[in-house]
Protein backbone atom coordinates (compact mmCIF):
# COMPACT_ATOMS: atom_id res chain seq x y z
CA UNK A 1 0.00 0.00 0.00
CA UNK A 2 1.51 3.88 -0.72
CA UNK A 3 1.89 6.63 1.75
CA UNK A 4 -0.01 8.22 0.27
CA UNK A 5 -2.67 8.38 -2.62
CA UNK A 6 -4.16 11.62 -4.26
CA UNK A 7 -6.69 10.82 -6.68
CA UNK A 8 -8.47 13.51 -8.81
CA UNK A 9 -7.37 16.23 -6.52
CA UNK A 10 -8.81 19.37 -7.85
CA UNK A 11 -8.70 23.45 -6.09
CA UNK A 12 -10.26 26.09 -7.03
CA UNK A 13 -9.98 29.52 -5.49
CA UNK A 14 -13.04 31.39 -3.85
CA UNK A 15 -12.19 34.32 -6.58
CA UNK A 16 -12.79 31.36 -9.25
CA UNK A 17 -8.99 30.38 -10.36
CA UNK A 18 -8.39 26.69 -10.58
CA UNK A 19 -5.43 26.27 -9.27
CA UNK A 20 -5.49 22.14 -9.58
CA UNK A 21 -6.62 20.23 -12.21
CA UNK A 22 -7.49 16.82 -11.42
CA UNK A 23 -4.30 15.39 -10.22
CA UNK A 24 -3.45 11.65 -9.43
CA UNK A 25 -0.40 10.27 -8.09
CA UNK A 26 1.10 7.82 -5.52
CA UNK A 27 3.75 8.22 -3.03
CA UNK A 28 5.76 5.26 -2.07
CA UNK A 29 6.94 4.94 1.98
CA UNK A 30 11.10 6.26 1.59
CA UNK A 31 10.49 8.57 -1.90
CA UNK A 32 12.27 12.02 -2.32
CA UNK A 33 9.93 13.14 -4.38
CA UNK A 34 10.25 16.51 -5.83
CA UNK A 35 7.48 18.74 -7.30
CA UNK A 36 8.60 21.39 -10.38
CA UNK A 37 6.74 24.10 -12.03
CA UNK A 38 6.54 27.62 -13.03
CA UNK A 39 5.84 30.16 -10.20
CA UNK A 40 2.04 29.75 -10.06
CA UNK A 41 1.74 26.40 -11.48
CA UNK A 42 0.25 24.87 -8.39
CA UNK A 43 3.18 23.32 -6.82
CA UNK A 44 2.28 25.44 -3.08
CA UNK A 45 -1.00 24.77 -3.92
CA UNK A 46 -0.46 21.32 -3.99
CA UNK A 47 1.56 20.45 -0.93
CA UNK A 48 -1.13 22.59 1.36
CA UNK A 49 -3.79 20.12 0.32
CA UNK A 50 -1.76 17.47 1.14
CA UNK A 51 -2.21 18.19 4.63
CA UNK A 52 -5.17 20.66 4.38
CA UNK A 53 -4.14 24.30 4.90
CA UNK A 54 -5.88 24.42 2.52
CA UNK A 55 -9.11 22.35 1.56
CA UNK A 56 -9.38 20.50 -1.84
CA UNK A 57 -12.35 20.82 -3.61
CA UNK A 58 -12.93 17.97 -5.43
CA UNK A 59 -10.94 14.50 -5.29
CA UNK A 60 -9.35 12.65 -2.27
CA UNK A 61 -6.46 11.95 -0.38
CA UNK A 62 -5.21 8.46 1.11
CA UNK A 63 -3.07 8.47 4.08
CA UNK A 64 -1.87 4.58 4.12
CA UNK A 65 -5.27 3.95 3.00
CA UNK A 66 -7.27 6.20 5.57
CA UNK A 67 -9.52 8.83 3.56
CA UNK A 68 -8.49 12.30 5.36
CA UNK A 69 -10.35 14.53 3.28
CA UNK A 70 -13.34 14.18 4.56
CA UNK A 71 -12.37 13.56 8.48
CA UNK A 72 -13.77 15.43 12.21
CA UNK A 73 -11.48 18.15 13.06
CA UNK A 74 -9.43 15.78 15.61
CA UNK A 75 -8.75 13.40 12.85
CA UNK A 76 -7.43 16.37 10.47
CA UNK A 77 -5.28 17.44 13.59
CA UNK A 78 -4.39 14.12 14.15
CA UNK A 79 -3.17 13.69 10.12
CA UNK A 80 -1.04 17.15 9.92
CA UNK A 81 0.30 16.17 13.60
CA UNK A 82 1.93 13.11 11.30
CA UNK A 83 3.27 15.47 8.59
CA UNK A 84 5.92 17.67 9.15
CA UNK A 85 6.48 21.12 7.07
CA UNK A 86 8.77 23.62 6.07
CA UNK A 87 8.43 26.77 4.12
CA UNK A 88 10.32 29.37 1.99
CA UNK A 89 10.42 31.93 4.81
CA UNK A 90 10.97 29.26 7.47
CA UNK A 91 7.90 30.71 9.54
CA UNK A 92 9.61 30.38 12.67
CA UNK A 93 8.22 32.42 15.67
CA UNK A 94 10.85 35.09 16.28
CA UNK A 95 11.46 36.31 19.49
CA UNK A 96 11.12 32.80 21.02
CA UNK A 97 14.53 30.18 21.53
CA UNK A 98 15.16 28.00 19.14
CA UNK A 99 14.42 25.36 21.39
CA UNK A 100 11.41 26.32 21.75
CA UNK A 101 10.78 26.59 18.53
CA UNK A 102 11.63 23.10 18.51
CA UNK A 103 8.71 21.94 20.93
CA UNK A 104 6.24 23.96 19.49
CA UNK A 105 6.47 20.94 16.53
CA UNK A 106 5.11 18.74 19.33
CA UNK A 107 1.97 21.10 20.21
CA UNK A 108 -0.41 18.71 18.32
CA UNK A 109 0.95 15.88 21.14
CA UNK A 110 0.64 18.20 23.96
CA UNK A 111 -2.58 19.46 25.80
CA UNK A 112 -3.36 23.14 25.22
CA UNK A 113 -3.30 24.35 28.51
CA UNK A 114 -0.05 22.39 29.51
CA UNK A 115 1.36 23.74 26.06
CA UNK A 116 0.04 27.74 26.87
CA UNK A 117 1.90 27.17 30.46
CA UNK A 118 5.00 25.86 28.70
CA UNK A 119 4.67 23.05 30.76
CA UNK A 120 6.67 20.75 28.08
CA UNK A 121 8.12 17.41 29.25
CA UNK A 122 11.21 16.63 29.66
CA UNK A 123 11.03 13.88 27.28
CA UNK A 124 9.52 16.35 24.92
CA UNK A 125 13.31 18.88 26.26
CA UNK A 126 15.23 16.17 25.39
CA UNK A 127 14.00 15.33 21.76
CA UNK A 128 13.89 18.63 21.18
CA UNK A 129 17.85 18.61 21.67
CA UNK A 130 18.33 15.99 19.94
CA UNK A 131 16.36 16.73 16.94
CA UNK A 132 18.20 19.94 17.06
CA UNK A 133 21.71 17.68 16.81
CA UNK A 134 20.53 15.97 13.87
CA UNK A 135 20.35 19.40 11.60
CA UNK A 136 23.66 20.22 13.68
CA UNK A 137 22.72 23.40 15.89
CA UNK A 138 22.16 22.07 19.11
CA UNK A 139 24.62 24.80 20.21
CA UNK A 140 22.19 27.53 19.50
CA UNK A 141 19.58 26.05 21.41
CA UNK A 142 18.80 29.37 23.33
CA UNK A 143 19.53 32.03 21.36
CA UNK A 144 16.34 33.79 19.73
CA UNK A 145 15.40 32.06 16.28
CA UNK A 146 15.19 35.57 14.89
CA UNK A 147 18.88 36.23 15.60
CA UNK A 148 19.92 32.94 13.32
CA UNK A 149 20.93 33.18 9.62
CA UNK A 150 18.82 32.04 7.12
CA UNK A 151 20.21 28.52 7.14
CA UNK A 152 20.61 27.89 9.92
CA UNK A 153 16.59 29.12 10.42
CA UNK A 154 15.97 26.27 7.91
CA UNK A 155 17.43 23.88 9.43
CA UNK A 156 15.69 24.85 13.19
CA UNK A 157 12.21 24.60 11.25
CA UNK A 158 13.47 21.17 10.39
CA UNK A 159 14.49 20.05 13.55
CA UNK A 160 10.48 21.24 14.49
CA UNK A 161 9.46 18.72 11.66
CA UNK A 162 11.48 15.99 13.50
CA UNK A 163 9.57 16.71 16.64
CA UNK A 164 6.49 15.69 14.72
CA UNK A 165 7.95 11.88 14.30
CA UNK A 166 7.04 12.93 10.91
CA UNK A 167 5.68 9.83 8.14
CA UNK A 168 5.65 12.74 5.79
CA UNK A 169 7.83 15.64 5.33
CA UNK A 170 6.26 18.59 3.38
CA UNK A 171 8.93 21.21 1.98
CA UNK A 172 7.35 24.04 0.33
CA UNK A 173 10.28 25.69 -1.46
CA UNK A 174 12.83 25.29 1.61
CA UNK A 175 16.13 26.85 -0.45
CA UNK A 176 14.45 29.55 -2.86
CA UNK A 177 15.54 32.65 -0.30
CA UNK A 178 18.64 30.68 0.28
CA UNK A 179 22.41 31.11 -1.10
CA UNK A 180 23.59 28.01 -3.52
CA UNK A 181 26.18 26.95 -0.70
CA UNK A 182 23.33 26.72 2.19
CA UNK A 183 21.06 25.40 -0.07
CA UNK A 184 22.90 22.36 -0.39
CA UNK A 185 23.23 22.12 3.49
CA UNK A 186 19.77 22.35 3.76
CA UNK A 187 19.33 20.07 1.17
CA UNK A 188 21.58 17.43 2.36
CA UNK A 189 20.01 18.14 5.82
CA UNK A 190 16.66 16.93 4.47
CA UNK A 191 18.85 14.09 2.49
CA UNK A 192 19.80 12.80 5.73
CA UNK A 193 16.25 12.88 7.62
CA UNK A 194 15.03 11.31 4.16
CA UNK A 195 17.57 8.17 4.10
CA UNK A 196 18.70 7.82 7.54
CA UNK A 197 15.38 8.27 9.47
CA UNK A 198 13.43 6.89 6.64
CA UNK A 199 11.07 9.86 6.35
CA UNK A 200 9.10 10.11 2.99
CA UNK A 201 9.98 13.34 1.52
CA UNK A 202 7.85 15.78 -0.88
CA UNK A 203 9.70 19.14 -2.11
CA UNK A 204 8.71 21.88 -3.89
CA UNK A 205 11.86 22.74 -5.98
CA UNK A 206 12.81 25.89 -9.08
CA UNK A 207 16.33 24.22 -9.59
CA UNK A 208 16.71 21.55 -11.99
CA UNK A 209 20.54 20.89 -10.86
CA UNK A 210 18.85 20.25 -6.87
CA UNK A 211 16.20 17.89 -8.06
CA UNK A 212 18.46 15.91 -10.42
CA UNK A 213 21.31 15.61 -7.48
CA UNK A 214 18.40 15.02 -4.80
CA UNK A 215 14.90 13.59 -6.27
CA UNK A 216 14.14 10.01 -6.57
CA UNK A 217 10.93 10.50 -8.64
CA UNK A 218 9.43 14.16 -9.91
CA UNK A 219 6.51 15.28 -10.80
CA UNK A 220 6.08 18.46 -12.77
CA UNK A 221 3.07 20.80 -12.76
CA UNK A 222 1.90 22.83 -15.76
CA UNK A 223 -0.84 25.04 -15.14
CA UNK A 224 -2.50 22.95 -12.63
CA UNK A 225 -2.17 20.13 -14.58
CA UNK A 226 0.46 17.08 -14.28
CA UNK A 227 2.69 16.71 -17.05
CA UNK A 228 4.86 14.92 -16.09
CA UNK A 229 6.03 12.01 -13.52
CA UNK A 230 9.01 9.99 -13.35
CA UNK A 231 12.76 9.52 -12.89
CA UNK A 232 14.51 12.44 -12.91
CA UNK A 233 17.10 11.56 -15.36
CA UNK A 234 14.38 11.20 -17.54
CA UNK A 235 13.76 14.73 -18.03
CA UNK A 236 15.26 15.66 -21.69
CA UNK A 237 15.46 19.04 -23.05
CA UNK A 238 12.59 18.60 -24.77
CA UNK A 239 10.73 17.65 -21.54
CA UNK A 240 12.17 20.93 -19.99
CA UNK A 241 10.93 22.76 -22.26
CA UNK A 242 7.29 21.12 -22.31
CA UNK A 243 7.46 22.18 -18.51
CA UNK A 244 9.21 25.81 -18.43
CA UNK A 245 8.08 26.77 -22.07
CA UNK A 246 9.96 27.29 -25.05
CA UNK A 247 11.89 30.43 -24.71
CA UNK A 248 13.54 28.62 -21.18
CA UNK A 249 16.77 28.43 -20.02
CA UNK A 250 17.83 26.22 -17.19
CA UNK A 251 20.25 27.85 -14.75
CA UNK A 252 22.66 25.74 -12.86
CA UNK A 253 23.00 26.23 -9.68
CA UNK A 254 26.10 23.81 -7.98
CA UNK B 1 -13.32 92.22 -27.20
CA UNK B 2 -15.53 89.35 -26.39
CA UNK B 3 -13.48 88.03 -23.64
CA UNK B 4 -12.38 91.74 -22.40
CA UNK B 5 -16.67 92.53 -22.39
CA UNK B 6 -16.38 89.30 -20.64
CA UNK B 7 -14.27 89.94 -18.44
CA UNK B 8 -16.18 93.29 -17.50
CA UNK B 9 -19.05 91.46 -16.60
CA UNK B 10 -17.70 89.04 -14.82
CA UNK B 11 -16.04 92.17 -12.88
CA UNK B 12 -19.21 93.66 -11.83
CA UNK B 13 -21.42 90.57 -10.80
CA UNK B 14 -18.41 89.25 -8.62
CA UNK B 15 -18.10 92.47 -7.25
CA UNK B 16 -22.00 93.11 -6.48
CA UNK B 17 -22.38 89.31 -5.03
CA UNK B 18 -18.80 90.23 -2.65
CA UNK B 19 -20.70 93.41 -1.56
CA UNK B 20 -24.00 91.95 -0.80
CA UNK B 21 -21.98 89.05 1.20
CA UNK B 22 -19.88 91.10 3.09
CA UNK B 23 -22.82 93.60 4.16
CA UNK B 24 -24.95 90.30 5.91
CA UNK B 25 -21.41 88.65 7.10
CA UNK B 26 -20.86 91.98 8.74
CA UNK B 27 -23.59 95.11 8.85
CA UNK B 28 -20.97 97.00 10.93
CA UNK B 29 -19.05 97.63 7.35
CA UNK B 30 -21.83 99.65 5.78
CA UNK B 31 -20.72 102.70 8.10
CA UNK B 32 -17.19 102.30 7.63
CA UNK B 33 -14.98 104.43 4.88
CA UNK B 34 -12.69 101.78 3.31
CA UNK B 35 -15.34 99.81 2.89
CA UNK B 36 -15.61 99.28 -0.61
CA UNK B 37 -11.71 98.02 -1.10
CA UNK B 38 -12.67 95.33 1.22
CA UNK B 39 -14.78 94.13 -2.04
CA UNK B 40 -11.74 93.93 -4.15
CA UNK B 41 -10.12 90.74 -3.02
CA UNK B 42 -13.60 88.31 -2.91
CA UNK B 43 -14.26 90.00 -6.70
CA UNK B 44 -11.01 89.42 -7.98
CA UNK B 45 -11.53 85.27 -6.62
CA UNK B 46 -14.63 85.09 -8.35
CA UNK B 47 -12.76 86.22 -11.51
CA UNK B 48 -10.10 83.98 -11.33
CA UNK B 49 -12.66 80.93 -10.70
CA UNK B 50 -14.46 81.78 -13.54
CA UNK B 51 -11.09 82.13 -15.99
CA UNK B 52 -9.30 78.79 -14.14
CA UNK B 53 -12.42 76.56 -14.88
CA UNK B 54 -13.18 78.15 -18.16
CA UNK B 55 -16.73 78.94 -17.09
CA UNK B 56 -17.01 82.76 -16.97
CA UNK B 57 -20.43 83.72 -16.09
CA UNK B 58 -20.02 86.97 -18.47
CA UNK B 59 -19.18 84.86 -21.25
CA UNK B 60 -22.42 83.83 -21.37
CA UNK B 61 -24.04 86.61 -22.60
CA UNK B 62 -21.34 87.51 -24.94
CA UNK B 63 -21.12 84.76 -27.05
CA UNK B 64 -22.59 81.82 -28.79
CA UNK B 65 -24.65 79.82 -26.40
CA UNK B 66 -23.24 76.41 -28.12
CA UNK B 67 -19.53 77.01 -27.68
CA UNK B 68 -20.14 77.24 -24.11
CA UNK B 69 -23.47 76.31 -22.54
CA UNK B 70 -25.59 77.37 -19.91
CA UNK B 71 -25.19 73.98 -17.54
CA UNK B 72 -21.49 73.58 -17.69
CA UNK B 73 -21.06 77.36 -16.51
CA UNK B 74 -23.33 77.26 -13.80
CA UNK B 75 -21.63 73.86 -12.41
CA UNK B 76 -18.25 75.03 -12.81
CA UNK B 77 -19.68 78.01 -10.44
CA UNK B 78 -21.74 75.84 -8.65
CA UNK B 79 -19.17 74.19 -6.66
CA UNK B 80 -17.42 77.22 -5.23
CA UNK B 81 -20.70 79.11 -4.75
CA UNK B 82 -21.60 76.04 -2.65
CA UNK B 83 -18.10 76.35 -0.65
CA UNK B 84 -18.76 80.42 -0.28
CA UNK B 85 -22.59 80.01 0.80
CA UNK B 86 -21.04 77.49 3.64
CA UNK B 87 -18.62 80.12 4.96
CA UNK B 88 -21.32 83.00 5.14
CA UNK B 89 -23.85 80.77 7.07
CA UNK B 90 -21.15 78.98 9.07
CA UNK B 91 -20.02 82.74 9.92
CA UNK B 92 -23.68 83.85 10.90
CA UNK B 93 -24.40 80.70 12.96
CA UNK B 94 -21.34 80.71 14.37
CA UNK B 95 -21.75 84.27 15.86
CA UNK B 96 -18.15 85.35 14.21
CA UNK B 97 -17.73 88.66 15.72
CA UNK B 98 -14.41 89.95 14.68
CA UNK B 99 -15.66 93.77 16.21
CA UNK B 100 -16.17 91.85 19.77
CA UNK B 101 -13.19 90.20 19.89
CA UNK B 102 -11.41 93.25 19.23
CA UNK B 103 -13.38 95.59 21.44
CA UNK B 104 -12.18 97.79 24.25
CA UNK B 105 -14.70 95.73 26.34
CA UNK B 106 -13.21 92.58 25.59
CA UNK B 107 -9.16 93.19 25.50
CA UNK B 108 -9.64 94.54 28.97
CA UNK B 109 -11.82 91.33 30.35
CA UNK B 110 -8.84 89.09 28.37
CA UNK B 111 -6.30 91.11 29.97
CA UNK B 112 -8.00 90.27 33.18
CA UNK B 113 -7.84 86.58 33.11
CA UNK B 114 -4.47 86.30 31.75
CA UNK B 115 -2.93 88.49 33.78
CA UNK B 116 -4.81 86.47 36.57
CA UNK B 117 -3.40 82.84 35.07
CA UNK B 118 0.41 84.35 34.53
CA UNK B 119 0.23 85.05 38.11
CA UNK B 120 -0.55 81.61 39.99
CA UNK B 121 -1.49 81.59 43.14
CA UNK B 122 0.61 78.59 44.73
CA UNK B 123 -1.66 78.06 47.97
CA UNK B 124 -3.45 75.69 45.67
CA UNK B 125 -0.45 73.56 45.35
CA UNK B 126 -1.04 71.02 47.90
CA UNK B 127 -4.46 69.65 46.80
CA UNK B 128 -3.69 70.19 43.19
CA UNK B 129 -0.53 67.69 43.54
CA UNK B 130 -3.16 65.80 45.66
CA UNK B 131 -6.04 65.90 42.84
CA UNK B 132 -3.19 65.36 40.29
CA UNK B 133 -2.12 62.02 41.76
CA UNK B 134 -5.77 60.99 42.08
CA UNK B 135 -6.09 61.67 37.83
CA UNK B 136 -2.96 59.92 36.97
CA UNK B 137 -3.81 56.84 38.82
CA UNK B 138 -7.51 57.45 37.69
CA UNK B 139 -6.04 56.53 34.27
CA UNK B 140 -3.39 53.95 35.61
CA UNK B 141 -6.39 51.65 36.63
CA UNK B 142 -8.59 52.33 33.89
CA UNK B 143 -5.86 51.21 31.25
CA UNK B 144 -5.22 48.54 33.94
CA UNK B 145 -8.66 46.90 33.86
CA UNK B 146 -9.17 47.82 30.11
CA UNK B 147 -6.21 45.96 29.00
CA UNK B 148 -7.33 41.86 29.58
CA UNK B 149 -10.82 42.92 28.46
CA UNK B 150 -9.35 44.04 25.08
CA UNK B 151 -6.83 41.62 24.43
CA UNK B 152 -9.50 38.85 25.12
CA UNK B 153 -12.05 40.60 22.76
CA UNK B 154 -9.84 41.21 20.46
CA UNK B 155 -9.56 37.83 18.87
CA UNK B 156 -13.02 37.71 18.50
CA UNK B 157 -13.18 41.46 16.98
CA UNK B 158 -10.31 40.18 14.09
CA UNK B 159 -11.59 39.32 10.96
CA UNK B 160 -8.91 36.27 10.34
CA UNK B 161 -9.50 34.93 13.28
CA UNK B 162 -13.49 34.50 13.54
CA UNK B 163 -13.02 32.38 10.17
CA UNK B 164 -15.08 29.33 11.73
CA UNK B 165 -18.91 29.57 10.14
CA UNK B 166 -21.33 31.65 9.97
CA UNK B 167 -21.87 32.18 14.19
CA UNK B 168 -18.46 33.17 14.21
CA UNK B 169 -19.07 36.13 11.74
CA UNK B 170 -22.10 36.93 13.30
CA UNK B 171 -20.04 37.67 16.62
CA UNK B 172 -17.63 39.49 14.74
CA UNK B 173 -20.25 41.60 13.11
CA UNK B 174 -21.89 42.05 16.52
CA UNK B 175 -18.85 42.95 18.44
CA UNK B 176 -17.74 45.54 15.78
CA UNK B 177 -20.79 47.27 15.71
CA UNK B 178 -21.16 47.69 19.66
CA UNK B 179 -17.05 48.47 20.36
CA UNK B 180 -17.99 51.31 17.43
CA UNK B 181 -21.14 52.60 19.29
CA UNK B 182 -19.03 52.60 22.56
CA UNK B 183 -16.25 54.35 20.67
CA UNK B 184 -18.54 56.70 19.07
CA UNK B 185 -19.54 57.80 22.56
CA UNK B 186 -17.53 60.28 23.67
CA UNK B 187 -15.99 59.38 27.50
CA UNK B 188 -17.37 62.27 28.96
CA UNK B 189 -21.03 61.04 28.21
CA UNK B 190 -19.99 57.79 30.05
CA UNK B 191 -18.73 59.99 32.67
CA UNK B 192 -21.84 61.71 33.10
CA UNK B 193 -23.49 57.97 33.31
CA UNK B 194 -21.46 56.51 35.80
CA UNK B 195 -21.18 59.81 38.08
CA UNK B 196 -25.35 58.99 38.22
CA UNK B 197 -24.80 55.26 38.79
CA UNK B 198 -22.03 55.28 41.12
CA UNK B 199 -21.75 58.86 42.69
CA UNK B 200 -19.49 61.77 41.31
CA UNK B 201 -15.75 60.98 41.59
CA UNK B 202 -12.78 59.23 40.19
CA UNK B 203 -14.61 55.85 40.86
CA UNK B 204 -16.87 57.16 37.80
CA UNK B 205 -14.32 58.74 35.74
CA UNK B 206 -12.74 55.07 36.03
CA UNK B 207 -15.47 53.42 34.74
CA UNK B 208 -15.73 56.04 31.51
CA UNK B 209 -12.33 55.80 31.18
CA UNK B 210 -12.67 52.10 31.00
CA UNK B 211 -15.36 51.78 28.65
CA UNK B 212 -13.77 53.83 26.27
CA UNK B 213 -10.29 52.34 26.48
CA UNK B 214 -11.69 48.60 25.76
CA UNK B 215 -13.17 49.71 22.54
CA UNK B 216 -10.20 51.76 21.39
CA UNK B 217 -7.55 49.21 22.20
CA UNK B 218 -9.72 46.55 20.98
CA UNK B 219 -9.79 47.64 17.80
CA UNK B 220 -6.10 48.86 17.80
CA UNK B 221 -5.08 45.30 19.21
CA UNK B 222 -7.72 43.74 16.43
CA UNK B 223 -5.94 45.74 13.63
CA UNK B 224 -2.71 44.32 14.75
CA UNK B 225 -4.08 40.70 14.92
CA UNK B 226 -5.43 40.81 11.15
CA UNK B 227 -1.70 42.83 10.21
CA UNK B 228 0.74 39.49 11.49
CA UNK B 229 2.65 37.79 9.27
CA UNK B 230 0.55 34.22 8.27
CA UNK B 231 3.77 32.37 7.81
CA UNK B 232 4.01 31.31 11.85
CA UNK B 233 -0.03 30.86 11.45
CA UNK B 234 0.67 27.81 8.68
CA UNK B 235 3.74 26.54 10.43
CA UNK B 236 1.75 26.23 14.03
CA UNK B 237 -1.39 24.83 12.51
CA UNK B 238 0.42 22.15 10.13
CA UNK B 239 2.14 20.67 13.24
CA UNK B 240 -1.45 19.49 13.98
CA UNK B 241 -1.89 22.28 16.70
CA UNK B 242 -5.70 23.59 17.70
CA UNK B 243 -6.83 26.66 17.49
CA UNK B 244 -6.20 28.25 20.83
CA UNK B 245 -2.15 26.63 20.35
CA UNK B 246 -2.20 28.30 16.72
CA UNK B 247 -3.49 31.92 18.57
CA UNK B 248 -1.27 31.56 21.50
CA UNK B 249 2.35 30.06 19.77
CA UNK B 250 1.73 32.44 16.33
CA UNK B 251 -0.07 35.25 16.92
CA UNK B 252 0.41 36.41 20.16
CA UNK B 253 4.24 36.66 20.31
CA UNK B 254 3.89 38.79 16.71
CA UNK B 255 1.51 41.15 18.73
CA UNK B 256 3.29 41.60 22.11
CA UNK B 257 5.38 44.81 21.64
CA UNK B 258 2.60 46.42 19.37
CA UNK B 259 0.25 45.94 22.59
CA UNK B 260 2.61 46.92 24.76
CA UNK B 261 3.02 50.06 22.58
CA UNK B 262 -0.43 50.57 22.14
CA UNK B 263 -1.20 50.49 25.87
CA UNK B 264 1.68 52.95 27.10
CA UNK B 265 0.29 55.45 24.12
CA UNK B 266 -3.37 54.85 25.74
CA UNK B 267 -3.06 55.42 29.29
CA UNK B 268 -0.93 58.58 28.10
CA UNK B 269 -4.39 59.73 26.97
CA UNK B 270 -6.47 58.28 29.60
CA UNK B 271 -4.58 60.95 31.56
CA UNK B 272 -5.75 64.12 29.33
CA UNK B 273 -9.13 62.24 29.10
CA UNK B 274 -9.42 61.82 32.98
CA UNK B 275 -8.43 65.67 33.14
CA UNK B 276 -11.21 66.52 30.90
CA UNK B 277 -14.22 63.94 32.46
CA UNK B 278 -13.15 65.65 35.93
CA UNK B 279 -15.00 68.67 34.71
CA UNK B 280 -17.99 66.42 34.96
CA UNK B 281 -17.71 64.78 38.71
CA UNK B 282 -14.73 61.83 37.15
CA UNK B 283 -12.63 63.36 40.16
CA UNK B 284 -9.34 64.49 40.39
CA UNK B 285 -7.66 67.92 39.12
CA UNK B 286 -10.27 68.39 36.33
CA UNK B 287 -13.05 68.71 39.09
CA UNK B 288 -10.74 70.77 41.48
CA UNK B 289 -10.44 73.37 38.49
CA UNK B 290 -13.96 73.55 37.97
CA UNK B 291 -14.38 74.26 41.24
CA UNK B 292 -12.09 77.14 41.17
CA UNK B 293 -13.34 77.82 38.06
CA UNK B 294 -16.86 78.29 38.69
CA UNK B 295 -15.31 80.60 42.28
CA UNK B 296 -13.81 82.71 39.49
CA UNK B 297 -10.57 82.26 41.63
CA UNK B 298 -8.35 82.92 37.80
CA UNK B 299 -5.11 82.94 39.81
CA UNK B 300 -5.46 79.65 41.67
CA UNK B 301 -7.24 78.07 37.96
CA UNK B 302 -3.68 79.30 36.64
CA UNK B 303 -1.57 76.96 39.04
CA UNK B 304 -3.81 73.88 38.05
CA UNK B 305 -3.62 74.56 34.62
CA UNK B 306 0.40 75.01 34.78
CA UNK B 307 0.26 71.87 36.57
CA UNK B 308 -1.74 69.80 33.80
CA UNK B 309 0.44 71.11 31.19
CA UNK B 310 3.42 70.13 33.21
CA UNK B 311 1.96 66.34 33.91
CA UNK B 312 0.61 66.05 30.26
CA UNK B 313 3.95 67.23 29.18
CA UNK B 314 6.23 64.65 30.86
CA UNK B 315 3.87 61.87 30.35
CA UNK B 316 3.61 62.45 26.43
CA UNK B 317 8.13 62.49 26.50
CA UNK B 318 7.85 59.46 29.02
CA UNK B 319 5.52 57.52 26.52
CA UNK B 320 7.00 58.72 23.21
CA UNK B 321 10.47 57.25 24.78
CA UNK B 322 9.14 54.18 26.30
CA UNK B 323 7.10 53.45 22.47
CA UNK B 324 10.75 54.16 20.56
CA UNK B 325 12.85 51.80 22.72
CA UNK B 326 10.44 48.99 22.23
CA UNK B 327 10.25 49.17 18.55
Amino acid sequence: MSLLSVRNLSHTYPNGYQALHDISFDVQAGEFLVIIGLSGSGKSTLLRCLNRLIEPTHGTILMSGTDVTNVSDAALRAHRAGIGMIFQHFNLIPRHSVVNNVLYGSLGSTPTMASILGRFSSEQRQKALQALDVVGIREKADVRADSLSGGQQQRVAIARALMQNPALLLADEPVASLDPATSHTVMDYLERVNKDLGTTVICNLHFLSLVRRYATRVIALKGGRMVFNGKPNEITDEWFRTIYGEEAMEVEIR
Amino acid sequence: MKSLLAFVLDTLLGAAVSAMVLLIIVPELSGWAPAPLSIVPPTLLWVSVGLWRKASIGLLFVSDKNERPLPNAVRAHMGWIAFCTSIVAGWIVTGISPIEFFSGEGLKGAGRIFGALFTPEFDVIGAALDAMVVTVFTALMATIVAVPISFLLSFAAARTVMTGGTHERVIYVLLRAVLNIMRSMEPIIWAIIFSVWVGIGPFAGMLALVVHTVASLTKQYSEQIEDVNQGPLEAISATGAKRLQVLWFAVVPQCVIPFLSFTIYRWDINVRMATIIGFVGGGGIGTLLTQYQGLAKYNEVGTIVILITLVVWILDVASARVRQALR
